[in-house]
């Protein structure tokens, strides 16, 4: 062995030596005795076994235990909120957000037998520790099955237009309070933060019919619109008609009286005069009056003593010839 | 040297005899002991527990609440309807004993639970209608269920403490008439809707020309009365003139009314003895 030994190769005393073996053991039961030291995050809770039973739950912080077989620890996240889906899956969540339906998940019958396509998540975060870890396997399995039955059965009560329209807080709140009870019976430990309709929606087969009843409801109001459009406009417009009528007889009464009261008025002035000298005016008047119109007529004068009636006819004017067949009215005409 | 040989193997020994003879039972774990096949002890309880190393043999079974689901399974309701009805149960084992005779493993317990379940379910619901079912029954269908399969199960060491209806739909054939009648309901809707729409339309149409007609012939009325009073007021203002003189009035007015009515193109045959002729005849 000498002979090939390298000149510079550190030295060992290879030596065994009896107080190794309990230089080794010592170190072997110290690393044991740290292999007890875990940290609790701030989110997280612990609970320690002693032998199989839980007797202590720890807080966030540097926390230490009996090393294993005698003591043991397990910890969970109980700040984190959990969630699970129903009638759906999200397959990734970034870079864009990807969704997949599970028809059998979301489709279910309403209270008035019509069949809606819902998409609900609930949300939910461990309440008490050492019940969540003891008391159920599959946790969030349990959550999914409760939270799927008490979302039919809450739907159920309920017809389609509620789950569609205003009853969906109503609905929500039900499921949430339903699921929290069963849970609760069995014991998971959890607390539902919130049961969320993500959507309510009806299934493509019908969907186009539920479009159009959307669609008939705006046909509706449009209809009231366009009616009361037309009131809108003609209403006013014959309030001013009538307005205007009212104004016109107005003008007509001030007219008529003021005329009337003029003509009156006039009559009056010269009734004064009149009476002044009656018989002079009168004869007056007669002739201004003859004077007027009788040079624009066309005049017969007959002799009113004579007997030939019309035959006595004299043509006054010249140039105007005699009408050919004269008038032969009967001959009593001529008589005053 | 030999010393310290001899400790690691008397602690090895130890080490092993300690592992066979004392095993641990989690608070999730409830076990069975049993010596050459014969079962002597039940352990329920979590801790450190001791056995008859090599003769003892352990039996370890789930204390939490175990999940059962079914495969959906067609039923058919009281009004001969069909439905597809998934449920699952929870349920847990209380007596390990019984359990490890009768069913001697967890699958085994599944399995059986399935037959005890789906019979459960298919006679209470056989006895409702699908109204009932969807609607209004479901929790008291779900406690008669899980009471009646619980009994069943009680023999083998189980609890059945909830079975659920998850799903209750109907198969797909069905599925096509709902979709026809909620198709048939949405179009009543959308005519209602329409038709309430003319209505409405309608009447306040209607209602406007009312009021338009109202408006006119009020304003009619009004106007006709006012014009009425003009007529009075003129004609009282004449008569009261005229009144003065009825006579003159006559004459100037007839005067008037030649002017007005005689004249260009009036043919006009005048007895000589008429008072404007009165001195054309004395001139003869």
């Amino acid at each position: 062995m000498q002979e090939y030994q390298f000149p510079n190769r550190p030295h060992f005393d290879l030596k065994f030596h009896p107080n190794m073996v309990y230089y080794a053991l010592g170190v072997l039961v110290l690393l044991w005795l740290a292999s007890g030291i875990y940290i609790v995050q701030p989110d997280e809770q612990a609970v320690v076994f002693r032998f199989g039973r839980s007797v202590s739950q720890e807080e966030p912080g540097l926390n230490y235990h009996f090393p294993r077989p005698i003591e043991r620890v397990e910890i969970e996240r109980v700040s984190e909120v959990k969630r699970i889906e129903i009638g759906f899956r999200t397959i990734s969540v970034s870079p864009t957000p990807r969704y997949q339906k599970v028809a059998a998940e979301a489709m279910m019958l309403t209270g008035d037998e019509n069949i809606v396509d819902v998409e609900m998540i609930v949300q939910y975060r461990i309440r008490d520790i050492r019940q969540y870890l003891f008391n159920v396997s599959e946790q969030a399995k349990a959550v999914h099955d409760v939270s799927e039955a008490a979302l039919r059965h809450v739907i159920g009560q309920h017809t389609i237009d509620e789950a569609l329209t205003e009853g969906k807080d109503q609905i929500q709140v039900e499921i949430q309070e339903q699921v929290q009870k069963v849970l609760d019976v069995y014991k998971v430990g959890v607390r539902i933060e919130q049961a969320r309709l993500q959507t309510v929606s009806v299934p493509e087969e019908v969907d186009h019919a539920f479009k159009d009843v959307a669609s008939a409801r705006e046909d509706r109001e449009r209809l009231k619109n366009e009616a009361e459009a037309y009131s809108n406009d003609i209403i006013p417009r014959k309030r001013g008609e009538a307005e205007k009528m009212l104004r016109e007889a107005d003008a007509y009464k001030i007219e008529r009286v003021k005329r009337a009261q003029g003509d009156a008025d006039r009559f009056l002035k010269v009734l004064t005069e009149y009476r002044k000298a009656k018989d002079v005016t009168e004869t007056r008047l007669f002739l201004e009056t003859m004077e007027k119109i009788l040079p624009g007529m066309e005049k017969y004068i007959v002799d009113s003593d004579g007997k030939g009636g019309l035959l006595n006819v004299l043509q006054l004017q010249k140039q105007t010839p005699p009408p050919a067949p004269v008038p032969m009215p009967a001959p009593a005409a001529g008589g005053n | 040297m030999k010393n310290a040989m001899t400790l690691v193997v008397l602690l090895v020994a130890v080490g092993i005899l300690i592992d066979a003879a004392c095993f641990i039972v989690d608070e999730r774990q409830q076990v069975v002991v049993t010596q050459l096949g014969q079962p002597v002890r039940t352990i329920q309880w979590p801790g450190l527990n001791f056995k008859i190393p090599f003769i003892q043999q352990l039996h370890i079974f789930d204390d939490r609440l175990l999940y059962s689901d079914t495969d959906p399974a067609q039923i058919y309701t009281q009004d001969k309807k069909n439905l597809i009805v998934d449920n699952f149960a929870r349920w847990r084992i209380v007596d390990p004993l019984k359990f490890l005779v009768s069913m001697q493993n967890v699958s085994n317990a599944q399995s059986r639970l399935d037959d005890i379940i789906y019979s459960a379910v298919r006679e209470e619901l056989g006895r409702r209608t699908l109204a009932e079912i969807v609607a209004s029954e479901r929790e008291n269908i779900m406690t008669a269920v899980t009471a009646r399969s619980h009994a069943d199960a009680s023999p083998y060491g189980i609890e059945i403490l909830d079975v659920r209806i998850k799903r209750a739909d109907l198969p797909r054939e069905n599925k096509a008439n709902v979709f026809e009648r909620m198709r048939a309901e949405r179009a009543r809707q959308a005519k209602e809707y329409r038709a309430e729409g003319e209505e409405l339309a309608l009447k306040i149409r209607a209602e406007t020309d009312l009021e338009v007609t109202r408006i006119t012939s009020e304003a009619f009325q009004k106007a006709q009365l006012t014009r009425g009073e003009g007529d009075a007021e003129a004609l009282r203002i004449y008569a009261d003139a005229f009144q003065r003189d009825p006579k003159f009035y006559e004459f100037q007015r007839t005067l008037e009314a030649y002017e007005k009515t005689l004249g260009e193109g009036t043919t006009m045959v005048l007895p000589s003895s008429s008072a404007f002729f009165k001195y054309l005849g004395k001139g003869k």
